[in-house]
């Protein structure tokens, strides 16, 4: 995208006043996004994004400054701005550009710029079929279909030159249904870092019918109770928890602030010994995944937590640093616009030994959650909520009537403590993570698992 | 570099006879300053412009942007909107509006916002710090303090004459403080926005988010009770944008509003009066025109309790029918998609009790000072929420012992009837504008 003498130019005027390293992210990205909706495909955007930002740090102050134009002039202004964030001193070097190659945690069998529009558009035509054919209760169907290429380039001062591209492909089923004046809805939106081939495995047709299936069963729903009672977590959902309620406060911004409730807790144990999780952005084609992060760090599984022992935090360069750590290879941006914030990759509980029909008859009654809506944590004190999109009651070892409006609302280390079987059915799941203003897409994953208590909301008796 | 009308009119000079074009335009230069520890955490500089522009083409609808285009690449992107229109099905309300004269609001724009030198909002950002962290011995650190500006342009123009520009300034600050007493850790947040950093009121944030931090250190997690509760502005505002969501024309016609079949019914209190309104100047969201170029106009959606109807862009309000017009909602995230239905400044009009006599009022409640989980908690089509809230209980008319890890659960028309006061602190501290709301009784769930 940028030849290196220019780079090598760039990266020299960001270091006019010194600091501890300066970085060039370059992008250029194009992508493809339909909607359908009440039975019509009513819009197809394609669209082309390009620019380049210039980071300077120096300890955990950075300037940083981007534009949209790849001309040396604007690079040079770019460069110029940044650096202004820091005091005057003397200038810093740079040190020779060489390639950083890495395994491909990304491969493609087939891109998505290769498929015809015609073919993605006809893929949502078949996502509202089904889930109208699900059931006559279905009244409305949403149906997006997204895929991206992002062509990255990172150089930095200290001799990294990375480039990777970044291939993304979503399917999302946004269902509606109605009986009477009850009006229920159903989501499911798998994803990847992959081609097409991705939409094999998870056909228009599958994910209508989970969504479908969601909303339709929901209809069925009583109010949810109130209270503290055990909750079993579906494959999937207790990754989302562990996403937001414990990786959070374990990013290492929250923990050089003082504002995590994990913050000297590496070596103790603070969770139940059922629980080893990982953050891992090796996985292949993971929501999650890379070969390197935006900042150029080769991707890596960081161990989190073994037998429930707390084990590591996770690092951009710029708190890596300051603690004398590595980087975990955890440095991630929304794009050329914003600069890098610690933030996880594809965050998982590992499988367990339970067998997960037995962890649901073991328990007497409760919850079962089968959808999460979303969640929201502070890190600082680890309280945390989240909306249960789809749950049932546990009646007698059972599940049994769906439940509507729960949410479930605990601290993170108590929560994580009281959880006392882990089964060995893990599964994904697939959100898009929001932090410091800017998104991106997580993979979590995780087994059936029970938390022995945690408090419910809920409108019900 | 070719500026931003150019642009947008040589997209429109780029149509075929037979379709309508439309191009929107923008470009901004921000700057963010962030302070930790005495020092500059981050200073930012984001300088963007690009196009987007949709295509109509017998009821078919395309859209295509680029990032800073020249004038061929906009003709190009021109060509791969007409494409991608060709591959969508006709939708007969697909039109674009005709141009309507929109009144300049030369406020908008404060000139003396290009005085400011990074220098300056640096201090600005450090003086916040330091003063956050200097005024409470319980307060020694921040998560957050930041300050921003930023200078943008509009530009739009489509085959349907409509020819419009227009600039404006904003600024924000974000404040989240950290209160310490012994193990426990407790933060408070407050923020700003405003047309220029002189406006931004920045002490005031400052002791905002002490007092909020500060307050919430004790905090236990109460007994489930049905109580009065007291909504802050803060927490009042999250609500506001679940009613945005549910009184979205597009999303009435397509089945997902629970006010869909309501127009004309008494839903709320007679206190519950709801306005949109993109003309007044107080509220960050005033703007001439919106992002289709139709004028700004004031929306009463609810008046004392009743559903009038809701907001509309072009395409809602052609498919609305029965003389529905544009209510100038047609709102942008960016050049990069097309416009839909939004809020402008969107507020619960000011009532008259002040707020010590609405916690008189709501005594042995709770005032709920912050809720969690909106996004995901509720229902904008069937109206049920349950959300994380934290708080502090009101007694002898006054605040006292801090709650946390409580859920609070109802549906959005019980707690719009269930409205028995409103304080008469009606504020915008963003484009959501509400004063403080009392509700004869919630649940809270605790213990």
């Amino acid at each position: 995208m940028l030849g290196r003498a220019l780079v090598d130019e760039v990266l020299t005027a960001a270091r006019r006043r010194g600091g501890a390293f300066a970085e060039v992210f370059v992008e250029e990205t194009t992508g493809t996004s339909i909607r359908l909706d009440d039975g019509k495909v009513e819009e197809l955007t394609t669209g082309l994004d390009r620019g380049a930002g210039v980071r300077v740090t120096h300890g955990t102050s950075y300037g940083y400054a981007f534009s949209n134009r790849l001309d040396r002039d604007a690079l040079l202004e770019a460069a110029e701005a940044a650096s202004a964030a820091l005091r005057e001193g003397e200038a810093g070097s740079v040190v020779d550009l060489r390639t950083l190659a890495g395994p491909l945690t990304n491969a493609v069998e087939r891109p998505a710029s290769d498929v015809p529009a015609a073919d993605k558009v006809a893929w949502l035509r078949a996502l509202d079929d089904a889930a109208r054919g699900f059931s006559p209760e279905v009244v409305q169907v949403v149906g997006v279909y997204g895929d991206s290429l992002q062509r990255r380039l990172i150089a930095t001062s200290d001799g990294r030159w990375v480039e990777e591209d970044r291939p993304r492909i979503r399917l999302v089923a946004q269902v509606v249904a109605k009986r009477d004046d009850n009006i229920q809805t159903g989501f499911h939106g798998p994803a990847a870092c992959s081609g097409v081939e991705f939409i094999d495995s998870n056909t228009p047709h599958d994910t209508a019918l989970v969504a479908a299936e969601r909303a339709v069963t929901m209809l069925d729903s009583v109010p949810a109770p109130a209270g503290e009672m055990p909750v079993v977590l579906a494959p999937g959902m207790g990754g989302v928890l562990f996403h937001e309620a414990v990786g959070h406060p374990l990013e290492a911004d929250a923990i050089d602030k003082e504002a995590s409730v994990y913050r000297g807790l590496i070596g103790t144990k603070c969770a139940s010994e059922l629980i080893h999780g990982v953050d891992d952005a090796t996985i292949p084609n993971g929501w999650g995944s890379f070969s390197f992060d935006d900042e150029g760090t080769p991707a890596q599984r960081t161990v989190l937590f073994t037998d429930g022992v707390l084990q590591a935090y996770l690092y951009d360069r710029l708190r890596a640093e300051k603690d004398g750590a590595d980087s975990t290879g955890n440095g991630r941006r929304q794009s050329y616009a914003s600069p890098p914030v610690v933030r996880m990759t594809n965050t998982n509980i590992l499988n367990g030994t339970s067998d997960p029909a037995e962890v649901l008859s073991d328990t007497a009654n409760g919850v079962y959650v089968t959808a999460l809506g979303g969640g929201q944590v502070n890190p600082a004190t680890g309280d945390f909520v989240f909306g249960v999109s789809e749950g049932h009651l546990i009646e007698h070892g059972a599940a049994t009537t769906p439940v509507r409006g729960a949410n479930l609302i605990g601290r993170a280390i108590e929560v994580m403590s009281a959880v006392d079987a882990v089964a060995d059915d893990f599964d994904t799941w697939e959100g898009v993570c929001g932090k410091d203003g800017q998104s991106a897409p997580v993979g979590s994953g995780s087994p059936t698992l029970r938390i022995s208590r945690i408090t419910v909301g809920g409108t019900g008796a | 570099m070719p500026d931003l009308g150019e642009l947008v009119r040589a997209a429109v000079e780029a149509s075929q006879a037979d379709e309508a074009v439309e191009a929107y335009a923008e470009e901004s230069r921000q700057t963010e300053a962030s302070a930790l520890r005495g020092e500059v955490e981050g200073l930012e500089f984001a300088e963007s412009r690009g196009v987007g522009v949709r295509v109509i083409r017998d009821g078919r609808l395309g859209y295509a942007y680029a990032a800073d285009p020249s004038v061929d690449e906009v003709r190009a992107t021109v060509g791969r909107a007409r494409e991608n229109a060709a591959l969508t099905e006709p939708d007969e309300f697909n039109v674009l509006p005709a141009a309507e004269p929109a009144s300049a609001i030369p406020e908008l724009f404060r000139e003396d916002s290009a005085d400011v030198t990074t220098e300056a909002k640096v201090r600005m950002a450090l003086d916040l710090e330091r003063r956050l962290v200097t005024s409470d011995p319980r307060v020694t650190k921040v998560d957050f303090a930041q300050i921003g500006d930023a200078t943008s342009r509009v530009a739009i123009a489509s085959t349907a004459g409509v020819d419009a520009e227009y600039a404006r300034t904003d600024a924000f600050v974000v404040a989240v403080t950290l209160a310490v007493d012994g193990d426990e850790t407790q933060t408070g947040f407050s923020y700003r926005i405003a047309r220029g950093l002189d406006e931004l009121g920045l002490d005031d944030v400052a002791d905002e988010a002490i007092e909020r931090a500060v307050r919430m250190l004790g905090a236990t997690k109460p007994p489930t009770a049905k109580v009065p509760v007291v909504l802050d502005r803060f927490a009042a505002m999250d609500f506001l944008g679940v009613l945005a969501s549910a009184l979205n024309a597009e999303n009435v016609l397509k089945g997902r509003s629970l006010f869909a079949e309501m127009v004309g019914d008494r839903v709320g209190s007679e206190l519950f009066t709801l306005v949109d309104d993109g003309t007044i100047l107080d509220g960050p969201g005033a703007a001439p025109f919106d992002g289709e170029g139709v004028p700004s106009g004031r929306t009463e959606l609810f008046t004392r309790g009743t559903l009038n109807g809701f907001l509309h862009d072009t395409y809602t309000a052609v498919r609305m029918g029965g003389g529905q017009r544009s209510t100038g909602n047609g709102k942008r995230g960016s050049y990069k998609g097309s416009p839909g239905v939004g809020t402008s400044n969107f507020y619960l009009d000011n009532g008259t009790t002040p707020f010590d006599e609405l916690l008189r009022d709501a005594e042995g409640g709770v005032l709920i000072a912050d809720v969690s989980g909106v996004h995901s908690g509720a229902n904008p089509i069937s109206g049920e929420f349950s959300v994380g809230a934290t708080g502090l209980r009101i007694e002898g008319g006054a605040l006292g012992e801090p709650l946390r890890e409580m859920t609070i659960a109802s549906t959005l028309p019980e707690m719009l009837a269930g409205i028995t006061g409103l304080g008469d602190d009606l504020r915008f501290f963003s484009s959501v504008g509400t004063p403080s709301v009392l509700i004869g009784e919630m649940t809270l769930a605790g213990v």
